[in-house]
């Protein structure tokens, strides 16, 4: 009678047990990981041209940053005299490299350069590659009857000859702490056949700095042929931030010891007199007993 | 003392003069040297290279130097509970206790200011908080607070151990010349008259109330030095109290400790009774359910609320990074106490001692919680900052000067002990007397 109570049990749990072991094997099949490795290449300013490499791990809908992996970034081709430099991804599974003065007259040579990224122990193989055209970018402002408007020219190098880079789409705006205030009505811009987005700029009324300044930016975002590209201008255009000084005169908390609200130094300093008095009070105390002490012959204890 | 009312008045100068240390109390006492000496390099360091030699940054500017602030602050609040708040109430059965409390205060509260200083890459600067101080500032605050406890404390060791000077001085065979010198220098004109009792009493009676408001601010302007500031963690109406109740249980896990170490060691279980244990068992059970009353209020009302702001920081706390040192602090800290001290059985001297050093360590490790977490989680995001900003561990100066001060304490509390009576000689006299009195006739000096 026992027995037959104990495989009842046994026939209910296997259809759970059935469940669990058929979902986990399918779950595995379907979580297969590939390393993913992505090369983007950055210009600021027309000046200053570095690499950043991404490296992660891709397991079903999830990826995972690979961090502590080293590659080697190299110009054109992965050989010794080509090599931009060494990285090491961190915990974001980032790595960035700047060009080197070494590679300078490579790099002026080629007008559309390639960037190859190799794992640090599979040199055999490319990790990932990125050709881009050299390209630059100009942001320029004018000012008639009182509108303001910006102009972003964008070149690309083309034979040893810059020509205009059309169609490129690109944000254009006004630099603040969370990112890029556009200057017009739209997101972004993109370059007609001459290679130029002209825009009115329609931000009136922007807080700059205590001078009125603030930066005007144009950025051109994962462009397939020319990468990230980001020209940086300040400008006059904002109203000066001045610091409200308005109730500085005023008794307050945080103002200086000497507009301290009176009401709370009377009450801090009576309870330093008091607690100090009283301490004063009581060494005092001390020399009276030492007064009578001396006053009374040793003897006559 | 209770238990022996026919102790007579030679026997207990005998057995409460000072001792010389045996081989034990040598060594402790060289460990305690070598530990402040390895914290005094640490710091000669830090001084030379500057704050850099510290695992400090940017985000947690705060590190162990301030946990140990607050843990000797806390600790130095039992000098107030068990001298004044004992004595106002008429506690008779606490006195052996007085001294111990006070000698801890004192040397916890020279220590706690000692860590300030320490804790600034400047300390010479700190002749412009006397020079240009503002009142509106909760470090000024505590300046002048920690500065007011510490002459209170050091009064209310003096006063009670004029009496006992005499007496030392009486029997100068039993210390050496210069001790001899220290003793007559600090108590040679006390003779012990009806009127110096009288103004001692007095004195001593003034300073039990002027204290209990002193140490009531001393602990509540060093949690304002948190609250005033709008932090996860910290931004809590709650954490004047929260902070005194759990000082008030470090202390007395503190006392509980030094009753069990010095009745051992100098033989003074006819003074230290079970009866103290029993009673210190009540009073610290009632201050560990009150300090997790508190705890449950500080912790569980924002993790009810889980404001996106404190939602790591709760996290970090109950299962993330700091979670291990969080249940050790509330269960070794808190809870088992509770469950030891509850029962009659565990109100006896070593389960006694066994909490009092639970509820201390837990209690060092709670103030490490309060004050570094919180740093941690910043309301804006920690960005393009160096790894290592992320995460805090002391460095071995850091853990070299932290363990240096809390060497340096206990240093103080042994010289103490070795040098003047660390239960009132007295007091003890008196309250027998009084004892004896009475008793009938017939039961005195059975």
């Amino acid at each position: 009678m026992k027995k037959l109570k104990i495989n009842k049990y046994i026939f209910l749990l296997l259809p759970f047990l059935f469940i669990a072991l058929t979902n986990r094997v399918s779950a595995q099949e379907k979580e297969e990981a590939v390393e993913l490795v992505k090369l983007n290449y950055f210009t600021v300013n027309n000046g200053v041209q570095y690499l950043i490499l991404e490296n992660s791990l891709k397991k079903g809908r999830n990826t995972e940053p690979l961090k502590n992996k080293v590659f080697h970034f190299y110009l054109n081709s992965n050989t010794p005299e080509n090599l931009i430099g060494k990285v090491s991804t961190d915990k974001n599974g980032r790595a960035k490299s700047f060009l080197p003065p070494s590679l300078k007259a490579a790099w002026a040579e080629s007008s559309n350069p390639t960037f190859i990224a190799v794992a640090v122990g599979k040199e055999d193989e490319i990790a990932a590659e990125l050709a881009v055209s050299k390209s630059k970018i100009q942001l320029d402002t004018l000012t008639t009857d009182g509108i303001r408007s910006i102009s972003v020219k964008v070149m690309q190098l083309t034979d040893s000859v810059w020509v205009p880079a059309a169609d490129v789409e690109m944000k254009v705006g006004v630099q603040r702490l969370g990112g890029i205030l556009s200057a017009g009505d739209e997101e972004t811009y993109t370059t007609d056949s001459s290679g130029t987005a002209t825009m009115e700029f329609t931000k009136d009324s922007l807080p700059g700095d205590q001078k009125g300044n603030f930066v005007l930016v144009a950025k051109i975002q994962e462009n397939d042929l020319y990468g990230n590209l980001l020209i940086e201008k300040t400008v006059p255009w904002g109203i000066a931030v001045k610091t409200d000084n308005s109730f500085f005169e005023q008794r307050t908390l945080w103002t200086t010891r000497f507009r301290t609200p009176i009401w709370l130094l009377i009450m801090a300093y009576s309870i330093f007199i008091g607690v100090w008095g009283t301490i004063i009070y009581l060494i005092t105390q001390i020399v009276k007993i030492k007064k009578l002490g001396v006053a009374v012959p040793e003897e006559e204890i | 003392m209770e238990n022996s009312p026919s102790l007579t008045k030679d026997q207990i100068i005998q057995d409460l003069l000072p001792q010389k240390f045996g081989k034990l109390g040598m060594i402790w006492t060289y460990s305690l040297i070598f530990i402040c000496l390895i914290g005094a390099f640490a710091y000669y360091r830090q001084l030379s290279k500057g704050l850099v030699v510290t695992n400090m940054g940017d985000y947690v500017s705060w590190g162990i130097y301030i946990s140990n602030f607050v843990f000797f602050v806390a600790i130095s609040l039992v000098g107030s509970l068990i001298t004044a708040i004992f004595r106002l109430s008429n506690m008779k059965w606490a006195t052996p206790l007085t001294r111990i409390a006070e000698i801890i205060a004192v040397s916890a509260i020279v220590f706690a200011s000692l860590i300030i200083i320490i804790d600034m890459g400047r300390p010479d600067r700190m002749l412009n908080l006397f020079l240009h101080g503002r009142i509106q500032s909760p470090i000024m605050w505590d300046v002048i607070v920690i500065s007011t406890y510490f002459v209170i404390s050091l009064l209310l060791l003096y006063l009670p151990l004029l009496p006992d000077l005499k007496i030392m001085i009486k029997f100068k065979e039993r210390s050496s010349n210069i001790l001899n010198k220290l003793y007559l220098f600090q108590g040679s004109f006390w003779r012990g008259t009806a009127e110096q009792f009288k103004i001692s009493e007095r004195a001593i009676t003034i300073l039990c109330i002027t204290i209990i408001p002193v140490a009531f601010s001393i602990h509540t302007v060093t949690s304002w030095l948190f609250a005033t500031t709008y932090r996860p963690g910290w931004d809590s109406t709650n954490f004047g109290a929260y902070f005194i109740s759990g000082a008030f249980l470090v202390g007395a896990g503190g006392v509980v400790v030094a009753m069990f170490v010095f009745r051992k060691f100098y033989k003074l279980e006819k003074y230290i009774t079970e009866m103290h244990f029993e009673k210190m068992g009540r009073i610290v059970v009632m201050l560990s359910l009150l300090y997790l009353y508190f705890n449950i209020n500080e912790y569980l009302v924002p993790a009810f609320k889980m404001k996106s702001g404190e939602e790591a920081h709760l996290k970090g706390l109950f299962s993330g990074e700091f979670a291990l040192i969080f249940w050790f602090a509330i269960l070794i800290g808190m809870i088992i106490p509770i469950l030891i001290l509850v029962f009659k059985k565990g109100r006896k001297p070593l389960p006694m001692f066994i909490a009092g050093i639970m509820i201390v360590i837990g209690a060092w490790f709670k103030r490490y919680l309060i004050v570094t977490p919180t740093l941690l989680h910043p309301f804006l995001p920690m960005q393009d900052a160096p790894a290592e900003f992320h995460h805090y561990f002391p460095s071995w100066e850091e853990w070299a000067i932290a363990m240096g001060t809390l060497a340096g304490t206990l240093l103080v509390i042994t010289f103490f002990a070795r040098i003047y009576p660390i239960i009132p000689i007295q007091e003890t006299i008196t309250e027998q007397d009084e004892t004896c009195m009475s008793l009938p006739p017939t039961k005195r000096h059975e």
